[in-house]
């Protein structure tokens, strides 16, 4: 255990000393109440997404008649004439104006 | 500043010129507000929001070179120090006042398990039947449905894939999903060489404006000369989106906050709205396409299609649900056994640094995957930094002060 805590980085240090010393303050359950709040939070929308997901009528984008419709008279089909004109597009290389930003001495935590 | 859903807007009427696009900081912090409590510097995936002084003073945002515009620090921030700079609010106003013109209302599909929350429903409660109505309310002309070009995106980019693995298109494998504008930003900033790996299908968003103004203008006889599409996101990162300029008909980009904003304002008591639905031609929409709004659900969407096309079999009943691709954090790897292909090898990535070593392994081309989900924001798009502060965050802040409030001690002690 004492060795964990050598192995730790400054910030995690920083955070573990910070979350002790916050539940010594507002205690314990409200902590507790607090983590499993910020800890749950991700999955009640999601599984809120998947509920209503298995609940819809049409499941899978191949079923939807509105696609059917879509496809029929005015896409014709995936990937076709009309959908690269309108719905496909291409990239723009950035890395010119990261270069800029790095050659200015900032550093990121992502390099070039 | 003005203080919307507990988040503060520089100005209900900042909309950057298109030449000034790339140059806007979409967020950025207060310095006044900051108490250098690191917090953001460590959600923040690129680096972009760190101390001015080069310390441990106030932080900023560098430069919009190397900002992804997601917001994760805004949402974060336990102080409310961080703001939104760009906001078209007083312009759709001015668009639905008009008589003249056609306001068009395209909401993605995370809002609807957003919105709720700020009309004191429970987390995640699904509420879409009620914000169409809300919609209609504060007169919008059209609800079409960012739901359905979620579909349209999975027939187009699930096609695109099926080309890639049959060689029919020569473009690379793995195909990277295009959906989320900060991977995309990311990607063309970091590492443009995986740019033939992006799948070049545009988001469902940046699908949507371009069919509003043709096939639905045509189907509802509406002159598209007239039209103003609003694209309603649980993201900010989809304002920088709308405004690039090869992404053509989106007229004005708000994030479920200012949506909400909207509906308070105009007095809808949105809790006794009766539900409706949006409008047809572009308005009906699957499963696939409400799971968008999740890490994972782009991946999942597309196996359905991707699936049955090659194995010619149906999926049914249970196996409709391809669990091992949902995901909330990080990295997951999965492979699915499709029948005359074999092993599909997929990966679904949410949080943009954990991107990293995987497109290394793609750049040494040593990647073992088909098709790769990235998605910037922990979970997907449900907890975008459009979307209303977490409760968690919220009722939690006194706490995350105090922890806050303790770091900061820390680092001014300068250890380590």
């Amino acid at each position: 255990m004492s060795n964990d805590i050598m192995k730790l980085t400054r910030r995690q240090f920083v955070k573990s000393a910070g979350f002790t010393v916050g539940m010594c303050l507002v205690g314990v359950n409200f902590t507790k109440k607090a983590y499993a709040q910020a800890k749950e939070y991700l999955s009640e929308r999601q599984l809120s997404v998947y509920k209503q997901d298995a609940a819809m009528k049409y499941r899978k984008s191949q079923d939807s008649p509105a696609i059917a419709k879509i496809y029929k008279d005015f896409l014709h089909e995936p990937c076709g004439h009309v959908s690269h004109e309108l719905l496909h597009t291409h990239y723009h290389d950035r890395s010119a104006a990261l270069k800029a930003v790095l050659a200015k001495g900032v550093k990121l935590k992502i390099g070039a | 500043m003005q203080k919307i859903e507990s988040v503060n807007y520089a100005s209900t009427n900042a909309v950057p010129k298109a030449d000034a696009v790339d140059k806007t900081l979409f967020v950025q912090v207060d310095e006044t507000k900051c108490q250098s409590c690191g917090t953001c510097q460590e959600v923040c995936s690129t680096g972009a929001i760190q101390p001015k002084d080069g310390k441990d003073g106030p932080r900023t945002i560098v430069d919009p070179a190397a900002c992804m515009n997601c917001g994760q620090c805004l949402a974060n921030c336990p102080y409310e120090a961080i703001h939104e700079n760009v906001s078209f609010l007083d312009d759709i106003e001015a668009a639905l006042a008009d008589p003249n013109v056609k306001v068009v209302s395209m909401p993605a599909p995370a809002v609807r398990y957003g919105l709720g929350e700020c009309f004191g429903y429970p987390t995640g409660a699904y509420v879409g039947g009620k914000m169409f109505t809300a919609l209609r309310k504060l007169g919008f002309d059209k609800i079409w449905d960012n739901q359905m070009t979620a579909d349209v995106t999975i027939m187009e980019e699930g096609t695109e894939l099926l080309n890639r693995l049959t060689g029919k298109d020569k473009a690379p494998l793995p195909q990277f999903t295009s959906c989320c504008p900060g991977w995309i930003k990311f990607a063309e900033t970091f590492y443009p060489q995986i740019m033939p790996n992006l799948s070049s299908c545009k988001s469902p968003i940046g699908m949507l404006g371009p069919l509003c103004k043709t096939y639905g203008a045509e189907q509802a006889k509406i002159d598209a000369k007239k039209m103003y599409t609003v694209s309603i996101m649980p993201c900010i990162a989809k304002k920088f989106e709308g405004l690039r300029p090869e992404i053509k008909d989106i007229d004005a980009t708000i994030t479920t906050r200012e949506l909400a904003y909207l509906i308070k304002k105009h007095k809808i008591d949105f809790k006794n709205l009766k539900d409706s639905e949006p409008d047809f031609d572009l308005g009906e929409s699957t499963g696939a396409g409400t799971i968008f709004g999740n890490s994972g659900g782009v991946m999942e969407a597309a196996l359905r299609l991707a699936y049955e096309v090659v194995s010619g079999e149906k999926l049914t009943g249970d196996a409709v649900n391809i669990k091992p691709v949902r995901t909330h954090t990080g990295v997951q790897a999965a492979t699915i056994d499709v029948p005359k292909f074999g092993k599909l090898n997929v990966c679904v990535i949410s949080g943009l640094h954990n991107a990293v070593p995987i497109i290394q392994e793609v750049i040494a081309g040593k990647s073992p995957y088909h098709f790769i989900e990235v998605m910037t924001c922990p979970g997907g798009c449900v907890n975008g930094a459009g979307q209303p502060l977490a409760p968690g965050t919220l009722q939690s802040s006194l706490f995350r002060s105090v922890i806050a409030r303790m770091n900061r001690r820390f680092n001014m002690r300068s250890i380590g």
